[in-house]
């Protein structure tokens, strides 16, 4: 299609640790992706009516606080809600290794834990959203 | 989908007329009587004076007054990658909770302050029904003067700190506001730099519209009653008179853009790369002066 790669990137939850999400929003840029950046305790509401306004094909989420059992959920169902689940959903932070198959099988795209290089997940989304 | 789902469907207007989709233009034929229904105001200033969070608080008041809104926010694409890293949105979160419609936008290397496409994504906001639109440049410098071709109101946001007062005197964004705010007025030096630029203003030609100086502090949500006093003051103005002359020269001049921008391009394929290069060969050799090359070239 020739489009540009929209990323949204949010940190849900209320631990205040953007670090990671903030490098991740660079990586993306500096592979040519055009990246909203929300900021901090987004909620699932605001992260899917942000993601459709901005038309964005992925949405990127931090969460460290654990609160991913609340949010991944949420946001898929709103998603889905809204006619929108051609938007995937990718999440990095703290997900225990043994949580990740089930969060896959519920319709995560990907799933990046410490030690993901960001070079990872610019060639997933490369290659996600076939460019 | 503009009609099933608009907010996805103006949003993927959005993206193809972003992209220069070919669908772009298919979809604005189909629904340009339907457009050109809101009000413009542009919001401009340098980079870090604040404009998204006052593009926030001034949202949510229009809001409030009943007004349908949308906001535009442009930043800047990287030069070297093509990339962009868009933060407008992270000021403006009491605008998104109330659910309006709010797009960054990257320059995707246009320069002036705008996108070479903003006039059209004003339009597509218009099909969800938006009276007013917002739409907040880049960090912008003395140059970036294009938002008055856009604007029905144009809102320059200037702060403390940034220079003495021979900046006030020159030429550029200080020109264009119909409004000027002092954002970050509890600082020290805002009420030194409201006095220089009314006195600048004063010395300047005078206009039926006087632009007011205000005294802003957007975060804490002071002077946002007064500043749309003054844009509604504006607009009643414009209104009364010359809005529509306004408009019809800005359209005149977009016209004259896109089509000096197809005439180029047409031209350019007519001409050739061949052509192109043998003269440049030509010009290089000193078998012929620049000037004679562009004449034959041009004819």
């Amino acid at each position: 299609m020739g489009g540009k790669i929209r990323v949204l990137i949010a940190k849900p939850g209320l631990d205040g640790h953007d670090r990671g999400a903030k490098v991740i929003a660079r990586a993306l840029r500096d592979a040519g992706m055009e990246v909203i950046y929300t900021g901090l305790r987004q909620s699932p509401e605001d992260i899917v009516s942000a993601a459709i306004q901005e038309d964005v094909q992925f949405i990127g989420l931090s969460i460290l606080s654990g609160a991913h059992g609340h949010i991944f959920p949420r946001v898929l169902e709103l998603l889905k809600e809204q006619g929108a689940s051609d938007i995937k959903l990718i999440a990095g932070g703290i997900i225990p290794d043994e949580e990740i198959p089930k969060w896959k099988a519920a319709g995560v795209a990907g799933i990046f834990g410490p030690g993901s290089s960001t070079g990872e997940i610019v060639d997933f989304i490369q290659a996600q959203s076939g460019a | 989908m503009l009609e099933s789902q608009p907010q996805r469907g103006v949003a993927r207007l959005l993206s193809w007329i972003e992209d220069e989709d070919p669908r772009a233009v298919e979809a604005l034929q189909a629904t340009w009587s339907r457009t050109g229904n809101a009000y413009v105001i542009g919001v401009t200033g340098p980079p870090g004076g604040g404009k998204s969070t006052l593009v926030d608080c001034l949202a949510v008041h229009a809001a409030a007054q009943g007004h349908v809104l949308g906001v535009l926010a442009v930043d800047p694409t990287s030069p070297f990658t093509g990339g962009a890293v868009l933060g407008d949105r992270l000021r403006m979160n009491d605008a998104q909770k109330r659910g309006i419609f709010i797009r960054s936008v990257a320059t995707r290397g246009h320069l002036g302050g705008l996108t070479a496409t903003t006039r059209y994504l004003v339009n597509a906001l218009e099909l969800l029904g938006c009276d007013l639109v917002f739409v907040e440049t880049v960090g912008a410098g003395q140059g970036d003067v294009e938002v008055v071709r856009l604007a029905d109101t144009t809102v320059v946001v200037e702060v403390p700190g940034l220079g003495d007062e021979v900046q006030a005197q020159k030429a550029g964004i200080l020109e264009i506001g119909d409004l000027l705010l002092v954002n970050k007025s509890d600082r020290p030096g805002a009420d030194r730099l409201a006095q220089e630029l009314r006195s600048a203003l004063d010395l300047g030609e005078q206009h039926d519209w006087q632009p007011p100086v205000l005294q802003v502090t957007a975060i804490e949500q002071a002077g946002i009653a007064e500043t749309w006093e003054a844009i509604d003051a504006h607009r009643a103005h414009m209104e009364a008179g010359p809005l529509a002359a306004d408009r019809l020269v800005r359209q005149m001049h977009e016209l004259e853009q896109q089509l000096q921008q197809k005439l180029f391009r047409d031209r350019m394929v007519t001409i050739g790369d061949d052509a192109l290069r043998s003269s440049a060969q030509q010009v290089l050799a000193r078998k012929a002066d620049p000037f004679t090359a562009i004449e034959r070239l041009a004819n």
